[in-house]
């Protein structure tokens, strides 16, 4: 990591983020570097919305940390701080102190209530 | 670069063996883990010793495979020099008792090697003979047979004909989205095993084999086929899936599909357990049917519980998953 501006060398892009990289590799070297940081910028708040809908469930909520990093709460004051969607589960898990399950009925159940509702 | 698999004694060395020999494999580099009984003989043969590397999580498919990177890097660079002609494919046969996961992990994941190598098949190579013994017994066959986009019959010319006639429906129940080819004594039609997908690319999912139903049981492991009724939000799908692989991904042996994001084209996702190849964007459809197809291969997670979850997520998703019933057609060649 950089410790000036605190970001990482990546060298893994992760499944979930590989379609804003291969957009901006397809518009070409003289495409608007401003449109791939907005484009980006856009991808990860409807991110952050959308993963929270889920979490809110177990009581954590995420935020974007300066377009970087995500970081990862719960109620009690726990942070995590998270590169990815990859990394975001095991973290959620080890805060909320069970596995995060799409399958678990619970969890299908608060989403169709917050659907119907 | 091409993985082949397949159970012990199945036939996979004879297949390389007779594959090689064709005239359009000369720039083909082999690497294999052990010398079998049927020596291969062709110039880029190369012997890797299996050498993993367990990662702190410790689930066995997200192991690097060091053995691997290391020859794959070997033969890199001598391309690169120009010491070798230049190279057309890598194929790598397995051992028999290997889990085709960890190739895919090391070659995704590797720093150099994901810019250089891209995996467009996996085969898979099953036993006419002994096939139905080694998927009762073997688990690690199940999940070969799971993980492959082509399965070669082999031994077919020694087997009983009701035998193999019972074997392909099986093998199609398991893996409904991999082509199923037959081989006697290793000949096989070479162009027609190493074609990828009709499109250029490995996922694109061929129509299911003839099951008048969409539901597919086989003992513990379960095959659902689903489309939506309509574009769905990639990024939602996304963590969706994303948290179905942390909490369940060893029980998800394979998923493949094209899945309709309201662009132009689907984006392609083809995934063995956790490792998924990177989603691909196409700038069209390959047919006329523009619906999202996704085939989930799972063992223990039931179909309606994957619809369920589904169900429960589509206000994130945008659209509601319907089961895709299976055309009536088969489609073996």
């Amino acid at each position: 990591m950089c410790v000036l501006c605190g970001q990482d060398f990546v060298a893994q892009v992760h499944w979930t983020d590989r379609h804003i990289e291969d957009r901006a590799r397809a518009s070409g070297p003289a495409a608007d570097p401003g449109e791939y940081q907005r484009d980006r910028r856009r991808d990860r708040v409807h991110r952050t919305v959308l993963t929270n809908e889920v979490l809110r469930h177990y009581g954590l909520r995420v935020e974007d940390w300066s377009g970087s990093k995500y970081v990862l709460r719960d109620r009690k004051g726990g942070t995590e701080l998270i590169q990815h969607l990859g990394s975001l589960w095991p973290a959620a898990a080890k805060l909320a102190g069970r596995p995060l399950d799409p399958l678990d009925p619970g969890l299908r159940e608060a989403l169709s209530a917050a659907h119907d509702g | 670069m091409t993985v082949v698999t397949g159970f012990l004694g199945s036939g996979k060395t004879t297949l390389l063996g007779r594959v090689l020999s064709e005239p359009s494999m000369t720039n083909t580099a082999v690497l294999v883990n052990e010398f079998g009984e049927v020596g291969l003989d062709h110039h880029l043969l190369r012997r890797v010793d299996e050498r993993t590397v367990l990662l702190g999580s410790g689930c066995v498919c997200c192991t690097t495979r060091e053995d691997l990177v290391g020859a794959l890097l070997e033969l890199l660079d001598m391309d690169q020099r120009g010491k070798i002609p230049r190279l057309d494919r890598v194929v790598i046969e397995t051992t028999g008792l290997a889990d085709p996961a960890p190739i895919l992990y090391t070659i995704f994941t590797d720093p150099v090697l994901q810019h250089h190598f891209s995996v467009d098949l996996v085969l898979t190579t099953v036993d006419a003979v002994n096939g139905h013994l080694h998927l009762d017994r073997n688990p690690e066959s199940l999940k070969q047979v799971a993980a492959a986009d082509k399965i070669v019959v082999t031994k077919t010319d020694i087997a009983e004909s009701s035998t193999v006639r019972g074997l392909l429906p099986r093998l199609g129940t398991i893996n409904p989205s991999a082509r199923i080819l037959e081989a006697a004594f290793g000949e096989v039609d070479v162009d027609e095993l190493f074609r990828p997908g009709e499109m250029g690319s490995h996922a694109v999912p061929e129509s299911p084999v003839a099951e008048p139903h969409e539901l597919h049981d086989v003992g513990e492991t379960h095959s659902v086929s689903v489309t939506f009724d309509g574009p769905i939000d990639w990024t939602a799908f996304g963590i969706w899936f994303s948290m179905l692989l942390h909490a369940r991904g060893e029980d998800v042996l394979r998923v493949k599909g094209l899945l309709d994001v309201g662009e132009a084209g689907p984006i392609v996702l083809n995934g063995v357990q956790h490792i998924i190849h990177p989603p691909e964007h196409l700038d069209g459809w390959p047919d006329e049917d523009h619906d999202s197809r996704i085939i989930f291969i799972t063992k223990r997670i039931r179909p309606e519980e994957i619809l369920g979850s589904l169900d429960a997520f589509q206000k994130l998703l945008g659209a509601r998953p319907v089961p895709r019933r299976t055309e009536h057609s088969v489609s073996l060649p």
